[in-house]
């Protein structure tokens, strides 16, 4: 279900927290869907548990998950309009900076850029 | 606190005048997988051995599950494993020999684990140690201090010998032990690359000292590699703080550093001081490792 590798420079948990967060976005995850528990994931991949409590922690802080008393972790219900345009613009800020390095390296004029970003943004 | 696992206290050693370990502090808690990294000869085996007591100490304390190192009681001692680098096993006899006889002196023996993990491990038990391999024998040592359901299991160097098979098995067994929750483990090693996986938090040795104790997320966050480009030449007696090596390109107008905590915001001031275009590379541990001992 994941790929969790240990050897670049991404610490496991954020691994983990970043394909958790993107599998939902896209929906492949759904709310009230199940996770491994902590136990399996780590023995999966002989990774340290505490990692992966330190991954669930987070998802469940931010709202991602939710953990009910002797139940595994789930997928939390959606809850678009709780967190601001301005937050959720920041979480996408990295991926903008990419491209925006991008399109300097190739030389591309701002017009042509956003305007094929608004044909991806109203494509669907 | 007496539910840690094991602790040291400005714990120092002195062989003659030389000064092998050098005012440590650190602790193991219940849960722990703690990765103990250094260069040859940087004191890990004597840390263990003396963090233990099975090496007097020169300076400080250390205790182990609540008592002093150096005075422990039998209750205590049979709740410690510990695998030496160099094994100690009894080359006329097997495997199986050996076990049963290790197993006597302990009150709690599993002889379940050990046989089951004798078979997935392929520890050839009815062989006389003198004729196994040096992976063979480094696992069959390994047994030795899982048998008795160590509450702190202590290697030093213990996946050296192991092919890649091997060692994935013995790391789940180390996980199986922390998953616990109740018992630690200490493992020193120079294969950085398993302890990015199992360790949760590492302890880098550097001439008798620990210069670095933090879980194993946080330590591979606080190196970064910056490449700095610049249009300008870049000035000759540039200082970053928490600059740990440097590397200029022929031209003068690029360097590549590596810094510690070094921060998105130092980044973005350092570029605006020097007009410079920066990007920053994370480490994965061994990188991180070496700039250490750069």
């Amino acid at each position: 279900m994941f790929i969790l590798d240990p050897h670049t420079s991404v610490p496991i948990y954020q691994q983990l927290v970043d394909q958790v967060r993107r599998l939902v976005a896209s929906g492949h995850l759904a709310p009230g869907d199940e996770l491994p528990s902590v136990r399996d994931l780590a023995q999966e991949h002989t990774i340290h548990p505490m990692t992966i409590s330190r991954a669930y922690g987070l998802l469940e802080a931010d709202g991602t998950l939710e953990r009910r008393r002797g139940k595994p972790m789930t997928v939390a219900p959606l809850r678009r309009n709780q967190t601001s345009v301005a937050a959720r613009l920041k979480q996408i800020e990295p991926q903008m900076d990419a491209l925006a390095l991008s399109a300097r390296q190739l030389e591309l004029q701002e017009t042509d850029v956003i305007g094929l970003l608004k044909k991806k943004l109203g494509a669907k | 606190m007496s539910d840690l696992a094991a602790s040291a206290e400005n714990l120092g050693k002195n062989i003659g005048n030389r000064t092998i370990l050098r005012d440590i502090s650190v602790q193991v808690r219940p849960g722990d997988v703690i990765g103990v990294i250094g260069k040859n000869g940087a004191g890990k085996t004597t840390l263990l051995e003396t963090l233990l007591g099975l090496s007097p100490r020169s300076s400080g304390r250390s205790s182990v599950l609540g008592e002093d190192s150096l005075h422990l009681s039998a209750a205590v001692k049979q709740r410690i494993g510990f695998v030496p680098q160099q094994e100690e096993l009894l080359p006329a006899l097997t495997g199986r020999r050996q076990l049963a006889l290790t197993g006597s002196f302990y009150r709690q023996w599993d002889q379940q684990l050990v046989d089951r993990l004798a078979t997935e491990w392929e520890v050839p038990l009815d062989r006389r140690a003198q004729s196994l391999s040096g992976g063979e024998k480094q696992k069959l040592s390994t047994l030795f201090a899982l048998g008795n359901r160590p509450d702190l299991l202590v290697l030093d160097e213990p996946v050296a010998s192991l092919d890649p098979v091997a060692r994935r098995r013995f790391l789940q067994q180390v996980l199986e032990i922390a998953a616990d929750n109740t018992r630690a483990v200490i493992f020193s090693t120079h294969i950085v690359s398993d302890l990015e996986r199992v360790a949760n938090r590492i302890w880098i040795l550097k001439d008798g000292q620990v210069i670095r104790d933090g879980d194993t997320d946080t330590i591979k966050e606080s190196v970064t590699r910056l490449h700095i480009r610049s249009r300008n030449a870049l000035p000759a007696d540039l200082a970053i703080p928490g600059c740990l090596s440097m590397r200029r390109s022929a031209d003068g107008l690029g360097l590549t550093a590596a810094v510690r905590d070094f921060s998105q915001s130092d980044t973005d001031a350092l570029a605006s001081r020097l007009d410079a275009n920066i990007e920053r590379e994370g480490l994965g541990l061994e990188d991180i490792f070496l700039e250490l001992h750069a």
